[in-house]
């Protein structure tokens, strides 16, 4: 599953969903729905994927996870020479050991201490934090991505699953974006 | 594992993918469009909501942690060593302050 799906989020709702309900279809749409952030993920490598031929392209977009997409984008914004071949090593490392770690979990996790607590699971979070210094463009970012950072706080306070939170953020941070481009264009 | 097991992964699979293939048409009609910002934004903004998904709801300990690790970023803008540092702080936070 991880190998084919390679989805985290997707694969635990779905997994969840089914080992309480047995409806496969129902736990593989809401599965599926978590995955919705992979549109815009995705359609902001349009450019970089730009040239290569169609099976490359089907490989380049399975093997892409939240980390190496992230990484990609913030070492490409560093340097234009960072491309397909980054992205695309990165993510068999990503899906290799992805794999390979959720069979090892499957196998022994239920004897290993709460990793969390060593801040394993805080790692993802500091590199998500050094890949959004590496985009920062400046004081046209800060309002964007306030809204983003904001409107995705109050989904998941509201309540809803932190993969929808995600796709929320990020459309209005867009929205902000394209609002004061819109004022520039008036003042210009 | 039952037959009902491989047609979730499956069915799984084939939505999850299809997803992808939705956002590799959308990137290429969104670039060629006078939408194309949009691409050039997307990035910063969907990795400033993961960071805010991954903090909210979480202990002040976590936002510290957070806070050393931007700062370390700021300073820096290396991936590894705001990890590694991120990690340490969280760590040494977690056993000895909170």
């Amino acid at each position: 599953m991880s190998a084919s799906v390679h989805a985290g989020s997707s694969q635990i709702v779905a997994v969840e969903q089914f080992s309480g309900s047995s409806a496969v279809l129902g736990a593989a749409l809401a599965g599926a729905a978590l995955n919705l952030r992979y549109i815009g993920i995705i359609a902001s490598l349009s450019e970089l994927l730009n040239g290569l031929p169609l099976r490359m392209k089907l490989l380049a977009i399975h093997i892409t996870g939240d980390e190496n997409w992230a990484l990609t984008m913030s070492e490409r914004a560093k340097s234009k020479d960072v491309g397909a071949s980054f992205l695309i090593g990165s993510g068999l490392v990503l899906i290799s050991v992805w794999t390979a770690s959720t069979a090892g979990g499957a196998l022994v996790g239920a004897a290993l201490p709460n990793l969390e607590q060593f801040g394993l699971g805080f790692a993802f979070t500091a590199a998500f934090i050094a890949m959004a210094r590496g985009l920062w463009r400046g004081y046209p970012n800060f309002i964007p991505w306030s809204f983003a950072f904001g409107a995705t706080s109050a989904v998941i306070w509201l309540g809803l699953p932190k993969a929808y939170a995600i796709v929320a953020g990020a459309f209005c941070g867009l929205t902000a974006s394209k609002f004061i481009r819109h004022s520039r264009g008036h003042e210009q | 594992m039952t037959s009902a097991h491989w047609t979730l992964i499956i069915v799984l699979c084939f939505a999850a993918f299809s997803i992808r293939i939705v956002g590799l048409l959308a990137g290429d009609r969104i670039r060629l469009s006078r939408h194309s910002w949009i691409l050039d934004d997307l990035p910063g903004l969907i990795i400033v909501s993961l960071v805010a998904a991954s903090l909210s709801g979480e202990p002040f300990q976590t936002w510290l942690a957070a806070l050393i690790a931007l700062f370390v970023a700021v300073l820096t803008n290396h991936v590894i060593a705001t990890m590694g540092i991120g990690v340490i702080v969280y760590a040494l936070l977690s056993l000895f302050v909170f």
